[in-house]
C-alpha cells in the first residue's frame, strides 16, 4: 500500500463533511513524509500508524456525539418521503396524462400499484444509498443529522442496508418506540447495528 | 507454559493501560520545553525515556489531536517550498495549567504507590 493509499484508507472511515478528514490527511502526508525523509520504509512506517480504521476510530473518539433531537430526525423522514412522493406522483401525473389521450391505453390501471411500490423502495433505496455515501440523505442533511458507527466512524453498506429493514417489514413504528428509551436515542435496529444519528452543526459534530 | 504467558500478557497490559493514562502529561511535559513537530515528539519520548516509554505514531497523534480541541496545544503549519509540511505545536496558557494540575495528580499517585509497596508484607 502506498503512504496515499493508506491516508486515503484512514479517511474513508471518517463521515463526509467533518473538518476532521482533511486535518488528518494532511497531519498524515505530512508524518508520512518526515518519516520517509529520514529513511524509513514505507512498511515500517505503516506499522507505527497501525491499522487504518484502528487510526480513524482513536480520532474519532475525541469527537464527542450527540445523539440528534427526535422531532428533527421525524422532520427528515418526512422531508425525504415527500422528495421520493414528490417525484412518484410526477410520473404518474405524466402516465395519467398519457393514458387521458390514448397514449397508454388501458394500462394506467395497473402501472399505479407498481408506481408505489417503486415509490416506497425507492424510498427505502435512497435512504440506503444516501446514508452509506454520503452519511445522510437530503431530509438528513437539512435537519443537521448524520449517521455514524456508535465510535463515529463511516456506517458500512451492510449496516446502511440493516437500518431499513423496519421499512421493508413494516414494523418502523415499534422500531421507533425505542428512541425516546435508550441513552443514545437509537431505534431497535440501530441497536441492533450499532449505529446512530447524531447532531450536526455546519460540518461539526455537536459539543456536548 | 500457559500460566507463564498469560502472566506476560497481564503485565504488558498494566504497562500499555499506564502509558495510555499519563500520554498526555508526557506529552504536555515534552512540550513544556518549546513547540515540537509530530515525529520530533516520538523521537523525544524514545530518546529521553530510553525507549522505555515509546509509542507508536498511531497513538500519539490522536493524542495530540485530542489536545489541540481541548485547547491545550496550538498548532501551526510549516509549509516550505522545499522540504516537508510540518505541524507544530506548542503549549496554550490552558496547557500549562492541565500540566500542573496532571503533575501533581501524577505525583500524589507515586507517592501513594510509592508508600504502599514500600510498607511491610502483613504477617
Amino acid at each position: 500500500m502506498t503512504g496515499n493509499l493508506y491516508v486515503q484508507s484512514v479517511i474513508d472511515h471518517i463521515p463526509e463533511g467533518l473538518p476532521l478528514r482533511d486535518q488528518v490527511a494532511m497531519e498524515l502526508r505530512a508524518h508520512i513524509a518526515e518519516r520517509t525523509a529520514n529513511g524509513q520504509p514505507l512498511e515500517e512506517i505503516q506499522r507505527q500508524l497501525g491499522d487504518p480504521r484502528r487510526l480513524a476510530e482513536s480520532y474519532l473518539a475525541s469527537v464527542p456525539l450527540t445523539p440528534a433531537p427526535i422531532f428533527a430526525r421525524l422532520a427528515a423522514k418526512i422531508i425525504d418521503a415527500g422528495i421520493i412522493g414528490l417525484i412518484a406522483a410526477g410520473i404518474a401525473a405524466v402516465s395519467y396524462l398519457a393514458w387521458r389521450s390514448k397514449v397508454l391505453g388501458g394500462v394506467f390501471y395497473w402501472l399505479l400499484p407498481i408506481y408505489i411500490i417503486s415509490a416506497v423502495l425507492g424510498f427505502v433505496g435512497y435512504t440506503i444509498f444516501a446514508e452509506y455515501h454520503f452519511g445522510r440523505t437530503i431530509g438528513k442533511k437539512l435537519l443537521g443529522i448524520r449517521v455514524v458507527r456508535e465510535n463515529g466512524t463511516r456506517i458500512s453498506l451492510g449496516q446502511a442496508f440493516l437500518r431499513q429493514l423496519p421499512f421493508f417489514g413494516q414494523f418502523f413504528f415499534i422500531d421507533a418506540l425505542f428512541v425516546p428509551f435508550t441513552e443514545k436515542r437509537q431505534r431497535a435496529f440501530e441497536l441492533i447495528t450499532k449505529t446512530r444519528a447524531v447532531a450536526v452543526v455546519l460540518g461539526l459534530v455537536l459539543l456536548t | 507454559m500457559l500460566r507463564e504467558n498469560g502472566r506476560s500478557d497481564d503485565r504488558s497490559g498494566i504497562e500499555r493501560e499506564l502509558k495510555r493514562g499519563s500520554l498526555e502529561l508526557i506529552v504536555l511535559h515534552l512540550l513544556e520545553a518549546g513547540e515540537a513537530y509530530g515525529y520530533e515528539i516520538v523521537t523525544k519520548l524514545t530518546t529521553q525515556s530510553n525507549g522505555a516509554l515509546g509509542v507508536t505514531d498511531g497513538t500519539l497523534y490522536p493524542v495530540l489531536y485530542r489536545l489541540e480541541r481541548s485547547g491545550f496545544v496550538a498548532v501551526r503549519w510549516d509549509t516550505p517550498e522545499r522540504g516537508v509540511p510540518r505541524k507544530y505545536y506548542r503549549l496554550t496558557v490552558a496547557g500549562r495549567e492541565e500540566l500542573a494540575r496532571l503533575k501533581s495528580e501524577w505525583n500524589a499517585f507515586a507517592t501513594a504507590m510509592a508508600k504502599l509497596l514500600g510498607q511491610e508484607r502483613p504477617s
